[in-house]
This record gives C-alpha cells, structure tokens and sequence, in this order.
C-alpha cells in the first residue's frame, strides 16, 4: 500500500469526526480514483455500521477482506455487522475467530464468537471462548455476565447469581454512582498528595474523595483518618470509608461504617448505597439490600445504577416480575446501561422469553461494542502496519 | 420417498393418514384448545336483525391461505415434486379454515427435455388440482419459483444460461406457461397465476430487465386465458431495498399486489423483538406501501428463524394476521405448511432452508400457530366486506422521492426507517393511516405526515403548498442541511440556518391546545439537527430550553402546515425504538393526532392505550371495531365512541353486553385481539 490518498485522508477525517453523510459522499469519490482501496472499503464499512445500515456494511467489508485478507478493521466491522443484523451466527463464527487469529489480544473479538457461538447454540464452545477474553483481560465485565447467563440456562437462577455480582463489580458504572452521590467527578485534575491537602474537612474529604476516585485506597484512607481525628462522627467519611472497605473486600467493616453513618445521618445517600452494597454481597441479606437499594431508587429516580442494583437484588430473592420493572426503568434511562440489559436477559431466560433475552443481549453487545471505540484503535495499527 | 430418518417419516405418514381418516369420519374437526367458543349460528338477535347474521366458513373476500412447497423433507430429490399425500394436507387446510394455498411448478420436472413435457409431472400437477378442489380450497400457480431446495428451474438442458434473460428460454418459459394456463384456464380451482416469487425475482439486474421479462410472461398468459388474475409476488419496498430494481412499474402489469416483510427488511427496518416495537407495524407498514391501487395480498405470514418460542411464533403470527384485516389487505398467505425436515449434521444444525417453519411440525401434528390461523379464520369470516366498510385512511405518511436515490446518497436508507416510525405514531395516535409516495396524487387524503425528509423537489414542494392552501393539513419535520425556501411561506418561519447536533430534547410549550394537550419534557435523545427559526409568522407551539422554536403551526390558505424543528421520526428509529423516550414520543402522537383530528380525520374511536390499534368497519346497524394489541403486556384498553354504544358482543356472536354509554373497557391479553360487534343507542 502507498499511503492513504487525498481523497481517503478526508472521507477518513470526516468520519472520525461523525460526518457520515459527507464521510460516505469521500469514500465514494476515493472509490472513483480507487476502487481496490481495502482502506477506502473498510472506513465505508464502518460508517455503514455507524448508521445501523448492516447489509451495505457487510458488503463493503466483505469488499475489503477480499481485497486485503489481513485487513483487521474490516473484520471488527464485518462480524459487528453480522451480529448487529441478526440471523447469521454462522458467518459472524467465521469472522470473529478469524479476527482472534489475526488479532489474538483483542478481547473484544473472543466475546463476540462467544455471543455467537451462544445464539448458534455452541454453548461449550461459547463458555470457552468467554473464558479465553477473561484469561485476556480479567475485568471484561462482558465476558462474565455473559457466563453468568450460561450458567442461568443451565443450572439456574442461584447459580448465577455471584457471577452478575462478579460482573457488576468489573462495571465501573457502579463506582461512577458512588462518586456521583458524593460530588466527584473527573475535572481533569490529578488528586492532590496527602501532604498537600489544607487542614479542614472540607478539603480534606474532597481530597479522599478524589484519591479513592483513582483508587489510590491507603491515601484516601489516610486523609479520612486526619478527618476522624477532628471528628470522629462524621456521616460523609464514614461512608467513604465503608466504600473504600468495600473496594478491598472487607465487608463486615464496610456494613459497620455504613451503619454509624446512618445513624448520625440517615440522608447520607454513599451510606445508604454502601449499606446496600454489603448487603448484597451477603448471602441471605438480599431481602435487606432490596429494601435499601428501593429507598435508593425513590431518592435517585433519575440514575440507572439503583435501579439496576434494585433489581438485581430482587433477582436475588426471585422476584422476577418487580426485578423486570427495575430493569426496564434503568434501560429506559440509559439505553445503553450493558448491566441492566443482562440482568433483563436474566429475567427473560428465567421466564421463558428467549428471544426477548437474546435481544436484550444482542442490544448490550450494540452498546458496549459502540462505547469501546475498537474500529479507530485497529484501523489505526493497521494502516501502520501497512504503511 | 428417500429420507434418512425413516422413524420421522414413519411417524409423519401416520400422523397424516389418521388425520385423513379422522377428516373423512368426523368432517368436523374438534374445537382447538386455545380457540375461543366460535358460534355455529347468528348473532344473538336481540342487537341485529334476525336472519341477517351468518358467516360462511370462510370469507370469500378475505381469503386465508398458504405457501405449499414441493418438498418437505431436506433429504427428499428435486423429482420428488409434490409426490405425498396431498389430499390429506389439504383436508387439513381446509380444516382450519384456508381457502387458497400456492404451489409451486417445477420446470425442471415438467420439461426434462426440451419440448417434452413430463406425463408424470402434469398428472402430480392434475391431482393436485383435484385436491384442491375436493377441499374447496384454490390455487396460486407460481410458475418461476426458488425455494432453494427443489431445484425448481434448474433445467438440464438450459446449461446455466439465465432464465431471466436468455431470449432461448424465455420462449421456452412462455411456452411451459401457456401449456399449463391452457389446461385450467377455465377451472376455477386457480385462483391467480403468480409468474414468480420473490427469490427468483431478485435475480433481475435492471428494471428494463424486469419489465420486459413480465410483459412477455404476462402476455404469455393473456394469449390463453384473458380473465384470471396475474399477480407477481414481489414486495415493491422490500425488493428495492435488496435488489436496487423498483419493481413498481412491473407490478402495475398485474392484478394482484403482494406484500412481504422478508428476514432482511426486518433485519433492516426494524431489529429487535417481533412481538413489540416497530416490528409488529412493519407488515402494516409494507402493506399499504404495496397498495397501488391493487388489491394486495399480505404474503409469507410466519416466523423467520428457529429463535423463538412458540408462543412468540403464536403472538407474532396472531399479529400480523389482524394488521392484514385491519389495513385493507385482499387476503393473507402463511409462510409454510410443514415444517421442513432438515437433515441432521455437524456441525451446522441450521441453514437456510431449516428457518422456514410451518403450521405443522415435521410429523404432520398442528403447532399452536395453527391454532391461531383457525381462530383468526372464525373471526375473519364474520367481517362481511359486502355490508362492513372500514374507515377510509385520509392521513398518509410520505415516503420521499429521495428514497429511491442510490448511495453516496444516504437518505434511501434512513428514510424507509423514518416513514415506519412515523406510521407507527400515527398508528399510536389512532389513526386510519396510510403510505404514499412524492409522486402520487394527494388528493385523496388530507393528512400529509413528510417525517424527517433531506431533500423534497421543487415540483413536490408546489403540490404541498398547494394541497394546503385547498384545505389539507401538512406535517413536516426538518431533516437538516438547507431548507426549501417555500418553508416561509408555507409554515410561516424563516429559516436562519441547521443548529447541529444535540444530544437532548426540551420541550417548552408556549400555546397550549394548538397542537393537542402537550406536555413540557426534558428528554435525552440524540438528534443530528436542528433548524434555527425566526418568526416568520406562524405560531411558536413549543420551544426548546433556550427558546428556539421546536413546532411551529401555520394557516396557510385554507389549510395547516405544522413545521417540527428537527427529525424526531429519524432520530428515534435511528436509535433505539425499543427505549425512545415516552415523552418524546407521547409529543409526537399527540401533534399527529391532533392534526388530523382538526383536518376532520382523527381517531374514530379514542383509546388510551396507544400500543392498541383500532380498526372501525362502518356498517348500516352496526359496526364492527377490531383492537389489536401491539405490546407483549397485558392491557385494558378504554374506548370512547362518538356516540353511546348500546350494547357489543363478539363478532362471531354471543349475548351482546350491554354499555348505554360512550366509554368502555375491553381488556387484551398480550399481543391479543378483539373483535366486537357494536351497536349505537
């Protein structure tokens, strides 16, 4: 290959900034100077992809395959697309294994031969290639719900439980609530050292807060102690404190540390989440987490995560229906919440409704696959590769 | 017959025997399980005139029937063409109340060598004529067919040549046509002649191609028998969108429309769950697409792949089967009869062939969908098409010229998906809706919805000015880029240019009840543009949170042209139909509802549950009134009539209820349907 031409440098810049209408119009036009343009191809494929148009993507990738078999990008396009599609689990087998082949640590690849050797109905062969993304990269939260449902299908509701908690845990969703409830967000700028922090609560809670958001614990748990010393009641640091006892599986401090802070403020809301959190990580207590992850939910209407926690504890206690209503409240909030999808797969299984269940999970894959970005990050080592 | 399960065959040929025997001993059949009490006498005569209530088995104007292919088994041969029991298949159809079923002709058999024509082949075709007319039933003969398995026209001695334009076969085509017509050409056992199926079709390169190749085929016929109908089984949207041909010219050649929601248009169109959403409006959709003044038949009703349960396959058949009676479709035919007997192999369970399923299983034993076919059958014979008239559909969504625009140019593929989103609103707002295209006549309707159009010409935008400046109402969303400068005048707005990208929707209301009762929201949805909008005249309906106007309502002449600031139908279906936002969605029922309820063409009957879709057929006494439950939960819809309802009952009969009222509440199970017989006070 001689470098990307004039025409394909645009059509490409257009579509990375989401233009896909006069991204197409160039890849024409690059077609019109080119037409064996493997790149040209596989960028149409894309866009295709973008615009949910799934046969002209499988046909433009399939075009660029044919042209360069070791063009990576357009395989991501062309087995998203069949996947995307629907109906032809057959062909998406072919190319996803070939894309691990070409691509071997593209853990994205092994979920998706996953999925589709699940919907060809290759269970054995699903649950190794899932397992293989896990040994590639352990916090695929995909990947393990994916085997949490395989083990709903086979041996049920109880089962699979621990691994929708596992996989809940590897969702970072859960965490982002926890920082939205305390007034955390990422502004960009590094958590300050210890050592820096001023000498009031104000400041120093904030810095704990931020120094657990880049899950620096033992820093944060540091500061939190400098806020004991002043006051040892303090309902904020408490439940900050319960967090960071959660993040490193110490659950009976973190339940202790919920509990005080309630009790000093029964509105902390962190509290109310960490208190819920150590309850459904104990068997037995998911009654109680229902309670308290339903109080959550009234108080944060608008926010998937309690919603979905809400309902997973209801899966907890086989509450089918109430946990279906959950998990519908939080996907009509985020259609794109991966979790509540599966735990809507979950349900749907329990009840009967396969092919319901199985849209859910296609429509996790939609949104997981389209957050992750892979198609630039593969394209661009490609056309390094090729340079 | 040659299969390698012979306990499956064994078991099959059992199954059809005591069911021939069971037919003969008992000719009628006992009442399936799930099949609610079907009356075998009138109405109750204290709401209708006595004597007048009857119903045939079947409706002959509605008929129900079935796509019989020739071979049932994946391990049977090409030369196995029909050779089974068929008589005791069509008992069975006739059973569950079908009246047409369509076969399929091998070329190949008939014609093994070239002017020869197989005796054992015409004399399989001659009894199944026999067949057919033994169970009252009537035939649809498909002459050029693929069904992927029997190599239908696969003839020998054609050596790969292209039947679709070889000149040398063509008249060898016409030939084997005119031998067939000729025979039956006065028997009515045929119902139509079918000169091919979509598979075959798809085949055509070009729209020259197509055409000349059914004008020859037609004429064909018409040399022999100048009365029967012709029909040509293609799907004018769905063969476009696969194809690039647009078969519409071609199909005006015939009598007879056909509609057909394939796996792929589906998959296009409307991917996701088929007992919800968009999916169950698409054969409503494709429908009244197809009507070109034709009658259309409502093809290919079934499941598309092995992934669902049966009761999905129950629900989404029950579906369809009300959208075709509801939506003016001549007659419906079911995807297959028996299940395809696919052979078992590794590593592949599935292929193409296995995702046909059938209203029987491969053992010849009733699935539930049969059931649903039997029950829907009851209720259709009652719909008496001579005495009921359903209510015209004077509100049309508008499918662009645009969408017959090849790529780069993008707007033939978002537009289709745009058109059902907002034929589903319109639906969801209760209204008789149906499909038109920029080039057709506007004057029978007074609705026109233009949902998130890129580009309308300058000749369409005239014709619109001037369909509301005589009276007609104008929906129109902005679908981005530059707007047509008869916008200003039109919906009294000046366009000051395209604000872009937005990820969310406000919606501030500014004049209350112009445009229905609104509701103010703050939605997340992602919208790819939004027209900014100077007063140019027009009253601001509503605005988004930094006060740019979002609908705009304009006199213009004798009409109304409501302008939406931004593609909402486009956006909606581009996302997740499955998860659109209520609000956002409730806003745009209630502007399309009260749009045409102002034009004198709103909902008949109002219903607040819009998942819920009513059909009104209009009669002298009485009127009939058909829901349709588009959602899989269970409902209660609330019904308002214009004038007090005196008492209902079910359309087959039973003691009407009586209601002195103008509301009620009938309550459908999931993906459920109601058929009532209403009579006023």
């Amino acid at each position: 290959m001689t470098g990307r031409s004039q025409q394909v440098a645009l059509a490409e810049g257009l579509a990375r900034q989401g233009h896909i209408q006069p991204a197409v119009e160039a890849c024409y036009q690059a077609l019109r100077i080119d037409d064996a343009d493997p790149l040209v191809h596989c960028l149409l494929a894309h866009l295709m992809l973008e615009g949910d148009f799934y046969d002209e993507a499988i046909e433009a990738a399939t075009r660029a395959i044919e042209i360069d078999p070791d063009c990576s990008p357009a395989y991501l396009a062309l087995g998203l697309a069949y996947d995307r599609r629907g109906g032809m689990w057959d062909q998406s087998i072919l190319v996803w294994h070939e894309l691990a082949e070409v691509v071997p640590d593209l853990v994205t690849a092994h979920v998706q031969l996953g999925e589709a050797f699940s919907a060809a109905a290759f269970d054995e062969e699903a649950i190794d290639a899932w397992r293989k993304a896990l040994e590639l990269d352990p916090h695929k939260a995909r990947a393990m719900y994916n085997l949490a449902i395989a083990a709903l299908r086979k041996e049920g509701v109880a089962t699979a439980l621990p691994g929708f908690r596992k996989a809940g845990e590897l969702d970072p969703s859960q965490d982002d609530f926890f920082f939205a409830l305390a007034g955390i967000k990422d502004d960009g700028n590094p958590a300050p050292d210890p050592e820096d922090v001023e000498e009031d609560r104000e400041s120093r809670l904030e810095a704990a807060g931020a120094l657990a958001f880049e899950e620096d614990f033992f820093s944060a748990a540091e500061v939190i102690r400098w806020i004991f010393d002043e006051d040892h009641d303090d309902a904020d640091a408490l439940a900050l404190s319960a967090y960071l006892y959660i993040k490193q599986e110490a659950i009976n401090e973190a339940m202790a540390c919920a509990l005080r802070a309630l009790s000093i403020n029964k509105r902390t809301r962190t509290a109310i989440y960490c208190l819920g959190v150590t309850f459904s990580k104990r068997p037995g207590l998911n009654e109680h987490a229902a309670r308290v992850f339903g109080a959550l939910a009234k108080s944060s209407p608008d926010e998937p995560i309690p919603h979905v926690l809400h309902a997973e504890a209801l899966l907890g206690l086989q509450k089918f229906s109430r946990a279906e209503t959950a998990y519908q409240t939080a996907i009509r909030l985020d259609p794109a919440c991966v979790r509540a999808r599966f735990g809507l797969a979950a349900v749907f299984f329990t009840e009967g409704r396969h092919a319901e269940a199985m849209w859910e999970i296609r429509r996790a894959a939609y949104h997981d696959t389209r957050r992750q970005g892979l198609f630039w990050d593969l394209y661009d080592a490609y056309t390094e590769g090729s340079a | 017959m040659p299969t390698r399960d012979k306990d499956a065959r064994k078991r099959r040929d059992e199954a059809r025997a005591a069911r021939a025997a069971k037919a003969k001993s008992a000719p009628k059949k006992k009442k399936a399980p799930q099949a609610p009490k079907a009356p075998e006498r009138p109405v109750a005569k204290v709401a209708e005139p006595p004597g007048k209530r009857t119903a045939s088995a079947r409706n002959p104007l509605f008929p129900i029937g079935v796509n019989y292919y020739p071979l049932e088994a994946e391990t049977q041969s090409w030369d196995d063409w029909y050779d089974r029991d068929v008589a005791s298949e069509f008992a069975a159809m006739a059973e569950a109340r079908m009246s047409l079923v369509r076969i399929f002709i091998s070329w190949k058999l008939f014609e093994p060598q070239v002017g020869q024509y197989s005796d054992d082949a015409e004399d399989r075709l001659s009894g199944i004529m026999d067949a057919a007319r033994d169970n009252k039933l009537q035939l649809i003969v498909t002459f050029f067919a693929d069904d992927r398995l029997a190599e239908l026209l696969e003839v020998p001695w054609g050596k790969k040549r292209d039947a679709r334009t070889d000149q040398y076969l063509l008249q060898r085509e016409t030939s084997l046509i005119q031998r067939i017509v000729n025979k039956y050409r006065s028997d009515p056992v045929v119902f139509a002649w079918d000169l091919g199926n979509e598979a075959f079709l798809s085949g055509f390169k070009t729209q020259p191609q197509l055409e000349a190749w059914v004008d020859t085929m037609r004429e064909a016929v018409r040399e022999v028998d100048p009365d029967r109908p012709i029909l040509f089984s293609v799907d004018p949207e769905t063969m476009f969108r696969h194809t690039g041909v647009d078969p519409r010219d071609a199909i005006d050649k015939g009598e007879i429309a056909v509609s057909h929601a394939t796996a792929a248009y589906r998959a296009y169109a409307s991917e996701g769950p088929v007992i919800s959403g968009p999916s169950t409006y698409v054969d409503g959709f494709l429908l009244h697409s197809a009507a070109r003044d034709l009658p259309v038949l409502m093809d290919d009703i079934g499941m598309l792949s092995l992934d669902h349960s049966v009761a999905e396959e129950s629900a989404h058949v029950r579906t369809v089967l009300y959208t075709g009676l509801m939506n003016r479709a001549s007659g419906v035919l079911l995807r297959r009869f028996c299940d395809l007997d696919t052979e078992r192999r590794e590593p592949y369970f599935r292929d193409p062939f296995e995702v046909l399923v059938g209203l029987v299983d491969v053992d010849g034993e009733d699935k539930p969908v049969m059931n649903e076919v039997e029950t829907f059958a009851r209720v259709a014979a009652w719909v008496d098409f001579k005495e009921y008239t359903l209510v015209p559909e004077r509100t049309a969504v508008l499918i662009p010229g645009e969408r017959y625009e090849p790529l780069p140019n993008l707007a033939g593929l978002y537009d289709p998906r745009a058109c059902l989103e907002a034929y589903m609103f319109a639906k969801e707002a209760q209204l008789p809706v149906s499909v038109a295209r920029e080039e057709d006549e506007f004057g029978a309707f007074s609705v026109l919805v233009v949902p998130s159009a890129f580009n309308l010409t300058d000749e369409t935008w005239e014709r619109l000015a001037s369909f509301v400046q005589s009276g007609g109402a104008l929906i129109y969303s902005y679908g981005g880029g530059e707007a047509h400068p008869a916008v200003r005048d039109l919906f009294g707005v000046e366009f000051l240019g395209d604000g872009g990208a937005v990820d969310s929707l406000t919606c501030r209301v500014a004049q209350q009840d112009v445009l229905g009762t609104l509701e103010p929201f703050d939605s997340t949805l992602s919208l790819p543009h939004f027209a900014l909008l100077g007063h140019g005249g027009g009253t601001v309906v509503a605005t988004d949170a930094k006060g740019n106007p979002l609908l705009v309502a304009n006199q213009h002449g004798q009409g109304r042209a409501v302008f939406i600031a931004t593609p909402v139908e486009r956006a909606l279906a581009q996302g997740d139909p499955w998860a659109a936002p209520a609000e956002v969605k409730a806003m745009m029922q209630t502007v399309y509802g009260a749009v045409a309820s102002a034009a004198g063409c709103g909902a008949q009957i109002e219903c607040d549950i819009p998942e819920v879709e009513v059909a009104l057929f209009n009669g002298e006494g009485d009127d009939i009134v058909l829901l349709l439950n588009h959602s899989p939960e269970a409902v209660t819809a609330n019904l308002v009539f214009e004038r007090a309802v005196a008492s209902i009952s079910d359309v087959r009969g039973g003691t009407p209820s009586q209601i002195g009222a103008v509301g009620l509440g009938v309550a459908l199970e999931p993906n459920g349907a109601a058929s009532l017989r209403i009579v006023y006070a």
